[in-house]
């Protein structure tokens, strides 16, 4: 008996030694900034003064009671959102489709389209700066094109497009990938059998293909669904949320409010409802997740 | 059958077209990186006349390269090696101890996953200040080791569960201890996940932007590439050929890389998208 106590003992104090470290470097990342956080959305604070003022819920009436800085950033943010996912998800479907189709240049094809997702966001924001202020001039004059003379960043219509059209640049490789991945779990003797039965190639595609790639679009989805919420660094060097602050996504606002407004509290507040969204979505998708799983 | 085949010859010209234009922004800014101004001014689509290295030589110097390069390496590798070695003693012994405290620091030590950074950036800001890991670039490698812990804890748990008991209980026998026995018989076996953690995460801390933002922006001694380039830019933003130099500098270390790691980087990418 003793020994045995001993020997658990033993074990308790190892448990500690291997899982302590990592709960201390988690709690000091994640943990206690954020719950300090949550005391400063409570606060008036720009940083400046020496300790922050307590005042209750002010913050947050105040969001809700109309800040229009974030109303457009969260209309900016869901209809970026909504239509970076489509988009992503329609063309890596697409484009891994097409590679999947055993072409000679299958493999340096998908290195090509993966090369923008090793790039640093800002970097690509400002590649692509480059490319609508000076590239296109260039172009314009060369094909006459009236789509190259178009104000790509001065125009807050197109500024949005700009933002969309780049982030899906950057990050089109990654999903890629994971589709052909997807596809290469679909048995060929399925497609095989369709194709005896007469299904053309459309309808091969839209009832064996895309039902069987079902796992490989969930995950895609919720993947591409939670990098649009935090869209920050390609708009910070593409638009720098110009023109006329058309372009600030919830993240952006939030960044403008602490760092550029000194509003500490605040901004914090805003960030709070930002993971108040974050954290329902996440449940939302997880139940989705569940349910599938036991209805496999 | 040969219009089948020709079809797909077809496809695939029009896809290595598309591929091109694809690539065409990156190749333009490395174009214009090795001209003069006066060309890029003229012409952005040109061949450079000369081959303008001076440029290369002038960022090389101003934002002094080696510093950065050197910066980088140091918070990527020093961050890699926490997460690595931390996360996968803590998820062996998670997974391997059944009991209501064990999973709930599992769930602890995943849950953070969802904290979006802009909820925490100005607390742990201060927090960082107080415990001097701010304006230093070892302070910010040892930050890593918390913000790349969850989804590190979260893909070898799932790992290890899949290797069975056995093989530590035979370990064990042998009188080798806990320690031993994780770093000569599970560790090893851990490499594939360890390879897919690396290279998710490397990618990842190696371009992070707003921590290092926050970090070690006070001094151009602790800088990282990208924030060398996001202030270059600012500073010189009407010469053109010197920012495509410094933006050509601060990516061609990760393409250099991926050309030669590419089947790597790619599979360990889908795996940790698939796991995570």
């Amino acid at each position: 008996m003793n020994k045995l106590f001993g020997r658990n003992k033993l074990s308790r104090i190892e448990f500690g030694l291997f899982t302590l470290p990592v709960l201390l470097c988690v709690a000091f990342a994640f943990y206690v900034p954020f719950f300090m956080s949550m005391m400063y959305s409570l606060t008036e604070w720009n940083g400046i003064a020496k300790s922050p003022t307590f005042i209750g819920l002010d913050n947050f009436r105040q969001i809700f009671s109309g800040d229009a800085n974030f109303t457009a950033a969260s209309l900016f943010t869901v209809k970026y959102s909504f239509l970076y996912i489509i988009l992503i998800n329609v063309f890596a479907i697409l484009i891994a489709v097409i590679l999947d189709q055993k072409l000679k240049s299958a493999s340096f094809l998908r290195a090509a389209f993966f090369i923008p997702y090793i790039l640093s966001l800002v970097v690509v924001g400002f590649i692509w700066k480059f490319i609508f202020m000076q590239g296109f001039n260039s172009f314009s004059e060369l094909t006459g094109w009236g789509i190259f003379e178009l104000s790509w960043l001065g125009d807050p219509k197109l500024a949005f497009y700009s933002v969309l059209i780049v982030s899906v640049w950057q990050s089109i490789g990654f999903y890629i990938v994971i589709y052909i991945a997807g596809l290469q779990s679909v048995p060929q003797e399925m497609l095989e059998a369709a194709t005896v039965d007469g299904a053309g190639p459309f309808k091969r595609f839209f009832n064996v293909t895309l039902p069987l790639l079902a796992p490989a679009i969930t995950i895609s989805l919720f993947l591409s669904l939670t990098n649009a919420i935090k869209i920050f660094d390609v708009i910070l060097s593409l638009t720098g949320g110009g023109p006329g602050g058309t372009t600030y996504s919830v993240a952006y606002d939030i960044y403008r409010d602490t760092f550029q407004n000194n509003l500490y509290g605040y901004g914090t507040a805003k960030a709070l409802l930002l993971f108040l969204v974050v954290l329902v979505i996440t449940i939302v998708q997880l139940t989705y997740f569940k349910r599938r799983e036991v209805e496999n | 059958m040969k219009n089948k085949r020709r079809a797909l010859n077809l496809l695939e010209i029009a896809m290595i077209i598309i591929a091109f234009v694809f690539l065409y922004p990156i190749l333009l800014v490395l174009i214009n990186s090795l001209k003069s101004f006066q060309e890029v001014m003229m012409d952005v689509i040109a061949l450079p006349k000369a081959l303008a290295f001076e440029n290369y030589s002038y960022v090389w110097q101003y934002i002094n390269y080696p510093r950065l390069f050197l910066n980088n390496v140091v918070i990527t590798g020093l961050g890699l090696a926490g997460i690595v070695f931390f996360s996968a003693i803590a998820a062996y012994k998670l997974s391997r101890t059944r009991s209501r405290i064990s999973t709930v620091i599992y769930f602890l030590c995943i849950m953070p996953m969802l904290i979006p950074f802009q909820s925490i950036m100005v607390t742990l800001l201060k927090l960082a200040k107080m415990l001097h890991l701010s304006d230093s670039i070892w302070g910010l490698g040892i930050q890593y080791w918390g913000f790349g812990a969850p989804l590190a804890v979260f893909i070898y748990h799932g790992f290890i569960k899949g290797i069975p008991r056995e093989i530590d209980e035979s370990a064990m026998m042998d009188g080798a201890s806990s320690f031993r026995t994780f770093f000569s018989v599970i560790f090893p076996l851990l490499k594939p996940v360890t390879a897919t953690i690396v290279i998710i995460q490397g990618m990842w801390i190696w371009n992070d932007f707003l921590l290092p933002l926050l970090m070690v922006n006070g001094s151009t001694e602790t800088k990282t590439l990208t924030l060398a380039a996001y202030t270059f830019v600012g500073q010189y933003n009407t010469d053109w050929q010197y920012t495509m130099t410094a933006l050509m500098m601060a990516v061609l270390p990760s393409i250099i890389l991926f050309i030669f790691m590419q089947k790597h980087i790619v599979k360990g990418v889908t795996a940790g998208a698939v796991k995570g």
